[in-house]
């Protein structure tokens, strides 16, 4: 499934790498590193984003710790032996030629756009078609930048961060995530080409809600993104993250890791759509989505808010966790997870109550169709300090059809007399009756489906911003068309 | 070499294959079974067993007899598979295995002693149409291990209650069911923990109309550990499953539940409900618990619910402003919280043993 | 308008309708009375076009079209109108996102344009008035937490949104007191017109004390074995089902 372009380029790529034995290319007109994962990829990528010294340091001491790592096995996912050596972790988007028209491309795929009610022009910009001409995205960016610099808020790429507020990117890279976390945070640190990097200074409330959209290249962002917010005191900040272009490559590996540090009374809502490519209607191709997110409540009566809507990747891997540290802080996890087709997907969260009073609240309904594996993991841990900590957990599974799984796998523990936590998880099925009812006032089969289901997620969806909201919705929908009947 | 003698060896190599399970596993991660033991681990000594008066009707055979009768042999060995139990298998001298013929009712409930150390087996078969009451108390001098497998053919039914004392050592097992169409199995486990101690329950209920009744009460002072752990399998459609776990700890105890529903694919009309709650009395106390499904079949009704808490404080004032003194009242509502997992001791003489047990356990704590 | 011919229905292997002949002219309300059992709820299901009712024999042509042959959503465009003895509840989905959707499938079905939010909006408001159906009912989840009476009420307020040709009422009596009755019959004569038919199924005479029939089918064991007008309930209601289920031949008192 890929497109003509990135056969391109590996294949360029490819036959560089048999004529340079000698390791890496150097030719700084060269913007794509050869196959395989050695320390020389590691100094190639962080050579290309002219970094500094220490943080090719960083970067080589998460590969050697990698080196040393295993691959998780826990969780239930089933696919072939990843070969790290048989992959390339630097590929500079601009060399990848653009296509002419829209008539290049699959035709399935603007299909899915016309159904999010993507415009022309978005939708061109997302199938990578040339379109400096009519999208000016540079304006777009820059609009906005003025805006928020007025506010002195920081939203840029995480490589310009690490060059013009080094002290910044120093204090807070790692310090949620640390470079020894798991094998693919490790993997991650060591050879993360790109990512966004948010500060938001001391009382203030960000003037818009920040997305990826609005980032220059947003459409080409790497398979390795890293992202670090940090909202100071008194703070607040709404981030958007969509992944509605279902990409076109063949079970390529994304690993990202997304850091978040909520300081004393400050907020973060995180909100993502993730819609990469599932692989077809047999399981072939896909996305292998291996992702680490994780929010540190640093601060006392700080608030970390996390809202998933995980439609695509052939498999998800994914767990947006709350280190509830403050005293009174507070954690929140708001997941829609559908897997239909061969699709799998273990996703969950950690909520880790360490402060005092501390609060957090797991909303999960997973919808599993087609021969899908879904399960929800995750864990409630109270500490021993976090004297009236609270939780309340709703774990709801929807199956369509008789041929996927839904499971659950919740880990309660608690170390505190004075904590309560709740639990509560369900499995039900479109009932024969609702569908029914749905046909009989008039709804075709596949709106009904969407129908029921919207109504089953419901409590998530609420908690997107509006015109997210309305593209989830929709994506629910098509991603389970054609499952009932 | 007979079939028995052989599956003995075949337990032997596998339990020397797999060892014994550290917290990496999976399912050991709440219960440090190879640090509890130390060096010495479970050890290859035989535990005694001890049936106080056999009910009439029902048949005898000693597993370490090499000629034991054919159904001895037909199930021994087939249902615990764990690396616990094929040591239990490998080095218990024989074991006790009994039988109750198919359509007998057993009237006098069967008493059984599992005490001493070392390894134990035992093996409870009842035919088609067979039903039987055990009740069985227990303790462990040492390390014990003991591998229990119960049979119930169609329509079978086994009210089973275990009432332990408090035990100094390290203690465990798994009993395994294996329950044909419509047959009943309905258990209640109390228990009052050990250095470790964990009960491993595998359920299969694989006839149509099968069902399985568990409850449970723990509760645990010192550094008393208690691990129950449940895997109910509802093979195929129309089968049904309740547990009820409740848990008090203080001191520094440590109460684990773990429960496994599965649900095979095509098993429509399978209807399973789990709840498990603990109360923590103390702030080094700990309750872990891990309420799982893994459903295949869409055609269900799976529910659970797992609470962690304290006494509900509304409660506790509404006692208090009719008079009654707070520790007395917060003594009435722990009662209260476990009295409702005992109500499914079907047998009122046994369950009020088992209250009185729990009583004293919990004068012990509070 | 329909004409239904020696129609016979299974549920499974089980045989509910065996033979049954009905003909219903535009304009016209008909009763279906008849004991339990009698295959009443399956006769509304097969025309509504419920999965798992097979028609084994016979044809049921609405508006000369083969009813048979369309998909259930296909029917409802078509203004084929269920309300059903058990309204089904689906939650998260609020009533008026509900009726918005299913209005504007029916409109798409037919070729016409989608109502905008406001529009829906106002023409359910000036519905829901006459049945009092609030607008609180109006923001909760479908049927979710409804009463009885609030369930029926509302089936009655689709029907006057989605203005069907033939309405058919399944028990629309059952589970509602005397005053929840009035309300609800009072919206259906409301709603009766020269060009739409309506199917009353019940149970018990008392729905047509409130909603006069033209004409009155006893359905028993699959199969009309008794026909004629209003008259005819109060007959029934005298003597029980049995008097007249009795009977071998067709009885035809008008």
């Amino acid at each position: 499934m890929s497109s003509p372009a990135q056969i391109e380029t590996r294949e360029a790529v490819a036959e560089i790498g048999d004529k340079y034995k000698y390791g890496f290319v150097t030719d700084i007109e060269m913007d794509m590193a050869p196959k395989g994962l050695s320390e020389d990829t590691v100094r190639f990528i962080s050579a290309k984003k002219g970094e500094p010294e220490w943080m090719l340091e960083w970067r080589l001491a998460a590969f050697r710790r990698w080196l040393t790592m295993k691959e998780p096995k826990w969780a239930r996912v089933h696919y072939p032996q990843i070969d790290y050596q048989d992959s390339y972790y630097y590929a500079a988007p601009k060399n990848t030629p653009l296509k002419q028209s829209l008539d290049e491309v699959d035709p399935k795929l603007l299909e899915t756009y016309k159904k999010l009610g993507i415009p022309l022009n978005e939708q061109m910009a997302l199938a990578g078609v040339a379109v400096d001409a009519v999208f000016d995205s540079v304006s777009v960016a820059t609009t906005f930048k003025e805006k928020l610099n007025e506010a002195g808020v920081i939203f840029c790429p995480i490589s310009e961060a690490i060059r013009d507020y080094p002290e910044l990117v120093k204090k807070y890279l790692g310090t949620v995530v640390p470079v020894t976390d798991n094998f693919f945070a490790t993997l991650n640190s060591a050879v993360f080409s790109d990512g966004t990097f948010v500060y938001v200074p001391k009382g203030v409330r960000c003037p818009m809600e920040l997305s990826t959209y609005f980032r220059i290249n947003a459409s080409e962002t790497g398979q390795f993104e890293r992202t670090i917010i940090v909202a100071d005191e008194g703070s607040y900040v709404s981030y958007l993250e969509g992944c509605t272009a279902p990409k076109r490559d063949v079970n390529q590996l994304h690993a990202a890791v997304v850091e978040l540090v909520a300081l004393d009374h400050a907020e973060i809502k995180y909100s993502t759509v993730q819609n990469w490519y599932p692989g077809d209607e047999n399981g072939k191709g896909g996305i292998y989505n291996f992702v680490t997110k994780r929010g540190d409540c640093r601060g006392d009566h700080s608030k970390i808010s996390w809202t998933q809507v995980e439609t695509g990747s052939a498999i998800t891997w994914k767990y947006p966790s709350c280190i509830l540290r403050g005293d009174h802080s507070v954690g929140e996890f708001y997941s829609i997870a559908i897997a239909n087709h061969f699709q799998q997907a273990d996703t969950g969260t950690k909520m880790i109550h360490l402060g005092a009073n501390t609060k957090s609240r797991i909303i999960s309904k997973g919808i599993s169709a087609g021969k899908a594996q879904n399960t929800y993991r995750g864990l409630v841990s109270v500490y021993g300090k976090a004297k009236n900590a609270r939780n309340y957990t709703q774990c709801d599974s929807l199956l369509i059809g008789g041929a996927c799984g839904a499971h659950t796998v919740p880990y309660i523990e608690s170390r505190n007399p004075t904590a309560r936590i709740e639990h509560e998880a369900t499995t039900s099925k479109i009932a024969e009756d609702q569908l029914f009812y749905c046909l009989q006032r008039g709804i075709p089969q596949d709106e009904a489906v969407s129908l029921i289901v919207n109504g089953f997620c419901k409590e998530v969806l609420q908690q997107l911003p509006m015109e997210f909201a309305v593209e989830a919705q929709k994506l629910v929908g098509i991603s389970l068309e054609g499952s009932v009947g | 070499m007979t079939a028995l003698a052989a599956r003995r060896e075949e337990a032997r190599t596998s339990f020397a294959g797999r060892g014994l399970p550290t917290r990496r596993v999976e399912d050991w991660k709440y219960s440090d079974l190879k640090s509890a033991l130390g060096e010495a681990g479970l050890g290859e000594e035989a535990a005694a067993t001890r049936i106080m008066g056999l009910p009439q009707g029902l048949e005898f055979a000693d597993l370490a007899d090499p000629h034991a009768p054919a159904w001895v042999a037909a199930h021994l060995g087939t249902l615990a598979r764990n690396a616990v139990s094929e040591s239990s298998l490998a080095f218990a001298e024989g074991g006790i295995a009994l039988r109750v013929p198919a359509g007998q009712a057993i009237a006098t409930p069967l008493a059984l002693e599992l005490s001493g150390k070392g390894h134990l087996r035992l093996l409870l078969v009842l035919e088609a149409g067979a039903s039987l009451s055990l009740f069985e108390t227990g303790d462990a001098a040492g390390p014990r291990n003991a591998g229990i497998e119960i049979v119930l053919g169609e329509d079978a039914s086994l009210d089973h209650v275990r009432l332990s004392r408090p035990v100094p050592g390290v203690q465990v097992e798994e009993i395994a069911l294996s329950l044909a169409a419509r047959a009943r199995y309905n258990a209640h486990f109390a228990s009052f923990g050990g250095k470790l101690s964990r009960t491993e329950l595998t359920i299969a209920l694989e006839g149509r109309g099968a069902q399985a009744q568990l409850s449970g009460v723990s509760v645990l002072g010192g550094d008393a550990h208690a691990d129950i752990t449940t895997h109910l399998i509802h093979a195929t459609g129309n089968t049904h499953s309740t547990q009820l776990f409740k848990k008090v700890a203080g001191g520094k105890a440590r109460a684990v539940y773990q429960g496994r529903v599965t649900v095979a694919k095509g098993a429509d009309g399978a209807d399973s409900r789990q709840t498990a709650k603990a109360l923590l009395l103390s702030e080094t106390a700990e309750a872990d618990l891990k309420p799982e499904l893994e459903i295949f079949a869409d055609d269900v009704k799976c529910a659970h619910g797992a609470a962690i808490g304290d006494l509900d404080a509304d409660s506790l004032f509404y006692l208090q402003a009719r008079g009654i003194p707070e520790a007395d009242a917060r003594a009435l509502l722990i009662h209260a919280f476990l009295e409702d997992a005992l109500t499914n001791i079907t047998r009122d003489d046994v369950r009020g043993m088992v209250r009185n047990a729990v009583g004293q356990a919990l004068a012990a704590l509070t | 308008m329909l004409e239904i011919k020696n129609l016979h229905v299974c549920v499974g292997d089980k045989p509910i309708l065996k033979g049954l002949t009905l003909s219903i002219q535009p304009g016209q309300v008909h009763a279906i009375m008849g004991p339990n059992g009698s295959g009443k709820s399956t006769l509304s299901y097969v025309l509504a076009g419920r999965a798992g009712y097979d028609i084994t024999e016979g044809a049921i042509a609405y508006n000369g079209e083969d009813l048979a042959a369309m998909p259930p959503e296909q029917r409802a465009a078509k203004g084929v109108f269920l309300a059903m003895q058990y309204p089904v509840e689906i939650p998260g989905v609020t009533t008026m996102t509900f009726l918005k959707t299913a209005l504007n499938a029916q409109r798409r079905t037919r070729g016409e344009s989608d109502l905008d939010a406001i529009g829906v909006l106002k023409l359910v408001r000036a519905k829901a008035k006459a049945l009092n159906v609030s607008e609180e009912m109006l923001k909760r989840a479908l049927n979710v937490g409804f009463s009885g009476g609030e369930k029926k009420r509302l089936e009655i307020l689709q029907m006057s949104l989605f203005e069907p040709k033939l309405a058919i009422l399944d028990e629309t009596d059952s589970g509602l007191d005397i005053d929840a009755l009035k309300l609800v019959a009072e919206g259906v004569n409301a709603l009766r017109s020269p060009e739409r038919a309506m199917l009353v199924i019940t149970h018990y005479q008392r729905l047509l004390d409130y909603i006069v029939p033209d004409r009155i089918h006893v359905l028993a064991g699959g199969r009309i074995v008794a026909e004629g007008g209003k008259e005819l309930a109060l007959e029934l209601e005298a003597k029980g089902y049995e008097h007249i289920v009795g009977q071998d031949s067709i009885k035809r008192s008008a």
